[in-house]
Order: structure tokens, then sequence, then C-alpha cells
């Protein structure tokens, strides 16, 4: 109890809230941007923090942190750029809605569902941090082959056809397979390319199958049109709903426990979680068949779990000194160069300062969610340029942002390439997320189960034997068998 | 006027690379890191950052090439100018990728201006797995002829084909696991799915504070300071001494000026206390080596993880 006194005293000073404000404004001003990765924002302002007292200089990082997952969403929302993995659920209805002329709502539930999400993943993390750590050490190889054959399933679910949803998943797993082998290391698909030797890099495939596939989708529209059309998206009042979010509480509700749990087990794939919240808001709706479509559900639930999910990834980061992803990674290594190692030995011996930091989150949250408030007037004016101008820059933004990410001119041809990609396959209807969900997916899946046959000398029956493994695995079939009842039964009603 | 113009800016332009050496470093200098942010060679950089751009009086841009384990970012910087505005991070893998084959630059085509930081190679193993000591474990081994799951942090990293080299010097096998990084193989070696890892101290010392894993040896030359516990394998009795490094470099055929000025910037930046202080928490030992000692040290280690990374590539 004293420590969390002590740490109320080292977090409520004004410098330290001035430096969790400006870390949380420049990381939703560089979440916005796409190519701009979380981790990269942390990166960048880490040599800032040097100087700064432990909490001072770890609260702005987590600002930061907090902000550039927000941000992304905004790009999400306006433009159809999600900025990071995560957000790619958030396009799936808020991007129709801003189209629809409703921006201003679209941005208001983003904004109240993320505060919620990170606000419950704050809690979950000051209260229940060493438990779901010592859960999350629980999986391994078979565990995450099932979870990552459990998120597969939900290309079923984010498809508006399904033999088409699944091809599409298909380009994604093909696509997933470039790079060197996960086991043995030998060149696949790489035609002596050293830039594909890791693989087809995420961002630039992300960038191109949502940001510039919608642009050339919006440059043959204008063609086709008038051409004289200056007009821009009308927009609407723009403002939190905070009363349009807690009507859908239990969305909010099981998006954020699947966004902490997710985001708490190491190397699951964290970007996963706001699909597979979506994908159980949508099978826990009334009314499914308005997903993807503009509906206000799939935003709450894509956005309270991609915010939840950071308090979820900093689970094992500060408990277990293991961070699950790149932008946990780089916050650690701040950590460690304030002095502060993370592990189980922060909690008995450096009390305070976990506490300060657990309560530097929640400072964070709180201002990551004002600052929306008052910058979303702003943000939306972006709607106001016209068309022409803003498809140009859009562009320009894109092309700089996948350059930054390894300042690497492959990745741009790469993210027109999956531009042109994009196009065709919105263009006849087999949509974009399943080849994210398999890019994403496909190699978790892959290495792991190779890692489970290895370490069980080629025994397949380690997948059932195990129990989280079985639960998964058994659930993705329910699932997939729900999912098919779901679309057969809408087709018949609506033919 | 025109023509005026051009010959000022000629005349101005031979006038300041004259003057370049002589007034190094008078721009930003471009660090190459060929990893992501946040992994163990981005986090040295960032740590020596500040001090060394004290010590240059310039500003220095890090900028993160990753892909290939590395080998787009060294590439990128073995084909950058020898004006000594480009630098880069050399450790083991620089050696290694070339081992592999999958690079077409040798560690030749770099001028090695400093070591700064050293941290062995640690085998940890899961604690409830009963293995108290080194000699505990490859008796056991040994007896019931079974193989230990070790997980390394990548396929062809620098841990795996220390893992390997480990094993065959120990007379035992391992069976390595390759994780997609050093904190993943840590993960399942804590939860018990894995028996052991071979990585660097600053990726299992959480684990090892918490007791659920036990460093049962170190490859340095000396007692890691991070693992103080753990003994050598030299302690061990076996010849066999090799350990991870972080220095700089960059493409040969710097001046002995920009050299020698980089050498006092790092002179002063291992003096710096913040430094010594992450460098501590990262759990690596500031051993720094510059000039002859540091050649003789750059062919050594060169020469044995060619060797070992050729080995694995068959």
């Amino acid at each position: 109890m004293n420590d969390y006194i002590d740490a109320l005293g080292l977090v409520f000073q004004g410098y330290v809230l001035l430096a969790i404000a400006g870390g949380t404004l420049l990381g939703l001003i560089m979440g916005a941007l796409p190519g701009l990765t979380a981790a990269m924002a942390i990166a960048l302002l880490l040599p800032l923090t040097f100087g700064m007292p432990p909490v001072m200089g770890v609260g702005m990082l987590l600002g930061t942190l907090c902000g550039a997952i927000a941000g992304g969403s905004v790009s999400a929302t306006l433009l159809n750029i999600p900025g990071t993995p995560s957000s790619v659920a958030t396009t799936l209805d808020a991007f129709p809605m801003a189209r629809s002329g409703q921006a201003g709502r679209a941005l208001g539930i983003a904004i109240v569902a993320s505060f919620l999400g990170g606000i419950f993943s704050a809690v979950v993390l000051s209260v229940l941090a060493p438990p779901i750590a010592e859960f999350a050490l629980r999986f391994g190889a078979p565990e995450y082959f099932a979870l990552s054959v459990f998120g597969l399933v939900i290309i079923a679910s984010v498809s508006k056809n399904l033999a088409k949803g699944l091809a599409a998943g298909l380009i994604g797993l093909l696509l997933a397979t470039v790079g060197s082998d996960p086991m043995v290391g030998s060149a696949r698909f790489t035609y002596g390319n050293m830039s594909l030797l890791t693989g087809i890099n995420l961002l630039p495939a992300l960038i191109g199958l949502f940001a510039v596939s919608q642009v050339l989708a919006d440059v043959v529209d204008y063609f086709k049109t008038e051409k004289a059309d200056t007009s821009s998206t009308p927009v609407d009042k723009a403002s939190p709903r905070w009363i349009e979010v807690i009507k859908h509480w239990k969305v909010v509700l099981t998006s954020s426990v699947i966004g902490t749990i997710v985001g708490a087990i190491p190397g699951a794939g964290g970007s996963i979680a706001s699909f597979l919240s979506y994908d159980q808001a949508k099978k826990m709706s009334k009314t499914p068949e308005k997903f993807g479509k503009g509906h206000p559900e799939g935003i709450i639930a894509s956005e309270s779990s991609n915010n939840s999910l950071v308090g979820g990834s900093l689970i094992p980061m500060l408990t277990l000194g293991v961070p699950g992803e790149a932008a946990t990674a780089v916050l650690m290594g701040g950590l460690m160069i304030q002095g502060i190692r993370p592990g189980p030995t922060l909690f008995t011996e450096q009390g305070a300062i976990i506490y300060g930091i657990f309560i530097a989150f929640f400072v964070a949250n709180i201002f990551m969610m004002l600052f929306q408030w008052f910058g979303i007037r702003l943000f939306i004016k972006i709607l106001q340029i016209p068309r022409k101008l803003l498809m140009a820059m859009i562009l320009v933004f894109c092309v700089i942002g996948v350059y930054a990410v390894d300042s690497n001119i492959f990745n741009v041809y790469l993210m027109l390439a999956f531009g042109v990609l994009g196009f065709f396959l919105n263009k006849y209807g087999f949509g974009t997320a399943p080849v994210i969900l398999g890019l994403i997916l496909g190699p978790i899946a892959e290495s792991n189960l190779r890692r489970a046959l290895l370490v069980s000398g080629g025994d397949w029956s380690v997948f059932v034997s195990r129990p989280i493994s079985l639960a998964f695995l058994l659930v993705a079939l329910l699932f997939l068998a729900f999912s098919l009842w779901q679309n057969a039964k809408h087709k018949t009603t609506s033919a | 006027m025109k023509k005026t113009i051009l010959t000022l800016s000629v005349a101005a332009a031979a006038l300041s690379s004259a003057l370049a050496f002589a007034d190094y470093p008078e721009k930003n200098i471009e660090f190459i890191v060929p990893w992501n942010a946040g992994g163990g060679a981005d986090n040295v950089v960032r740590a020596l950052q500040n001090p060394v751009e004290e010590a240059l009086g310039t500003n220095i841009v890090v900028r993160n090439i990753s892909g290939g384990g590395g080998a787009v970012g060294f590439s990128t910087a073995v084909a950058a100018k020898t004006d000594g505005y480009v630098m880069t991070i050399p450790t083991n893998a620089t050696f290694t990728l070339e081992g592999l084959g999958n690079v077409g630059f040798s560690y030749t085509d770099f001028e090695y201006i400093a070591r700064v930081l050293v941290e062995p190679y640690v085998l940890a193993v899961n604690s409830q797995k009963g293995w108290g000591s080194l000699e505990e474990l490859v008796n056991d081994l040994k007896e019931n002829d079974r193989p230990l799951m070790v997980g390394a942090s990548g396929v062809g990293s620098s841990t795996h084909i220390m893992a390997v080299a480990l094993a065959e010097e120990l007379g035992v096998h391992f069976e390595v696991v390759p994780y997609d990084s050093g904190a993943n193989a840590v993960t399942a070696a804590m939860g018990g799915h894995i028996d052991a890892v071979v990585l660097n101290p600053s990726e299992v010392v959480s684990a090892i504070d918490s007791g659920r894993l036990n460093a049962v040896v170190t490859t340095g030359d000396e007692r890691s300071g991070a693992l103080p516990d753990s003994p050598t394998m030299l302690e061990e009795g076996y010849d066999f001494s090799i350990s991870q490094w972080r220095g700089i470099a960059a493409p040969k055929g710097i001046s002995q000026e920009v050299e020698d000025r980089w050498v006092e910037a790092i002179q002063a930046a291992v003096e710096d206390p913040e430094f010594q202080r992450a460098a501590e928490m990262m759990g690596s030992d500031i051993m720094p080596l510059y000039g002859d000692e540091l050649d003789a040290f750059v062919e050594n280690t060169a020469q044995l993880m060619i060797e070992e990374a050729e080995k694995l590539a068959q």
C-alpha cells in the first residue's frame, strides 16, 4: 500500500505529467502516419528519456505506445490506412461508416472504445499481471499452432463470399512461405533477393492491400464519374459517442478480455486480437449481416481489443522480462537503459517504480482519450480536402512511410504490387482482410507446427493430448461450423 | 553570372572536401543497425547515442535496416562511401553471415574501429528438470542417451551456431529448436516446453532471477558480470571460449583521422555513467579494444565463427 502512495507521488508531478502528455501526443501523430509503427515511435523518443527519472521516462514511452496504437485507428477510419496491423479490423466497419458521411460518429465510437479497452487492460495489468503471466507460460508450440488455426477460421467470418474469402486467405498463406525456412534456413521463393530473406514485410503488404488499393479504386471511380468532381466526403458532428458505446458494453468487455489475454501471450501475433474480437462480436450480434458495412459493433470490438492489447503486452514484459513484440521490446530496452530490469524482482524490490509504471499507464490512457476528444475536429478536416488531392497525398504518405520501415526501396515496390493485387481482390469480391490474416498467421502456424513435431519427435498426438491445444482446435471447428451456418442462414433470408 | 556561381561552388566543394578530415565530423553521421528497433544491438546503439554525440559534437542518425538476419543492413554499410559518415555495429553475425554463404561481403570489407561490449553465450536449463550443474547435465544425457531440446534465437543465428558447437565440445546431442526471437525461446524454456536455451545473458537474466532457469555454463574468458554464479567452460575443464561482442565499424577505406576521432569518442562514451548503467542492465560487460589488439581479436573470432557457420550450412 505504501508503495502505491509513493508511486502516486512519483507520477503526479508537473514534469512527469507533461512528459506523459508529450509522449502520448507524439505517439498519436506518428501512429496516424502510415509506416511509422509504435516500435519506431518509441525508438525515436528513447534518447530523450535518458536524462529523466525512471517513472518520467517510462511514462513518456508508455504514452507514446498508447498514442501510436490509437493514432493508427484514426488513419484506418478516415483513409482506410491501417497504421498498424492491429487496426486492420477497424477499417472493416469504420471506413465504410466514414465514407457514408459519418466520419465523426466512426471516430467518436473508436475513441471511446479504445479508451475503455485501454483502461480495462490497465486494471488487469495492475491487479492480475503475475497469474496471467503464469498462464501465458503454458503456451508451447502446439498451443501456438492451435491458436493460429483458430485465428485462420476467422477468415470465414470476415469474408462476404466464403469460397472467395478462403481463396484470398490461401493467397496470404502462400505468400507467407516466402523467405528463409524458419527451421532449416534455406531460402524459399526469394529469387536471390536479399530483402525477401526475412519474408514479405507485413507493413508494405498491409498498406498496399488497404490504402493503395483504395486509392486505385478511387481513381478508377473518379474517371468513370465526372472528372470535374472536386467534392470531398461529407462529414457529420465530431464528438465522442459515450452512450452509443456503453450500450454495447458486452462487446467492449469481451473484446477487452480477448485483447488483454492475446496481448499477454508473447509471440501469439498480437494483431490477431482485434480480428478475434471482431469475429466474436459478429457471432454474438443479433445483426451479423450488418458487419462490414459500417456497423458500430464492429468498430467497438476492434478498437477496444487493440487498445487492451497494449496493457496485455506489458504483462509478460514486466513480469517475466520477455517482450511479446517489437514495441514492447523497444520499451524494455528503454527500461533497462533507465536502470530497471523487468522481471519478478521488479515487483519485490522496486515496488514504487512498478506501481508508478501502472499509474503512468492509466494516465497515458486518459491523455490519449482527451487528446483525441479535442483533436477529433481537426482529424476530420482531412476529409474536407478535395478527393483528388487527398488521393495523391495518401499515395505520397504511403510511399514515405513504407520506405521508412527499413529504408529499403524494395518495400515500396512491394507495396505497389500489393496495391494492384488488393485492387483486383476487392473488385472481384475476394476481400483483402483474409490475405492479411494468412500473412500474419501463416508463419506462426508453420513454424510452431514444425517446432512442436521436432520436440515431440514427430508424434502428432501432441496437438490433441494437451488440453489448451485441444480446446482451441475444438472451438475452431465449432466456430467454423457456426460461421457456415450463419452464412447459409443469411443467404436464405436475403434470397 | 551563372558561370561565377558555378566556379565558386566548385571551389567551395573542393575546399570543403579538403577540410573534411580536419573538421570531422561536420554533418550528421548515419549509423546503420542491421536489425529492427528493440533488438540487442539496437539497444546498445541507442545507449551509446548520447555520449558519442556529445564526444563528436554531431548528431547520430540511427537507421534500422533489417532483413536477412543482418545481411541487408551490413551489405548497405559495406557499399557506403568511406568518408566516415556511415557507421555500423559489427557482431558475430557479421562473420556467421559470411560462413552461411548468404551474403556478398566478407568480414575483411569492414574497418573495425572498436569493440565496446562483450557478452558470453550461456546455456540455461529449466530449473524443474533437475540438472544442477553442467556435469550433472552431461552425465545424465550420456547415461540415458537422450537429446537435449535446446532453443536458440533463430535459424542460422550465432546462438544457433553456438548451440551446435557447444554440443560437439561437450560430446552430447542437442536438438536445436530455432525460435523467431530470443524472447520466444526463453518463454518456451520457462514453460518447460523445451529443456534449455543457448542465448546471451541479457535475454535470460530475468528468467534466472526468477529461478525458472538455471545458467549451468557460460562461454566467456571470464565469468559474466550479469551471471557471476555461473562457471565458464574453461573452469569446467573444456578448452572452449567464445563470446558475442558489439562494436563500431565502417566500410573499409576510412581515413586514420576518422578512426582516431571515433576511438576517442568511444573511449569517452564507455566512461559515461549512464552508459555503464545501461550496459550492466543489459547484461553486457564493457571490454573495449582498439587498434592492433582489436584486429587480432576480430581475426580470431572471425575464423572460429565462420568455420562453425560453414559446418551448419553443409
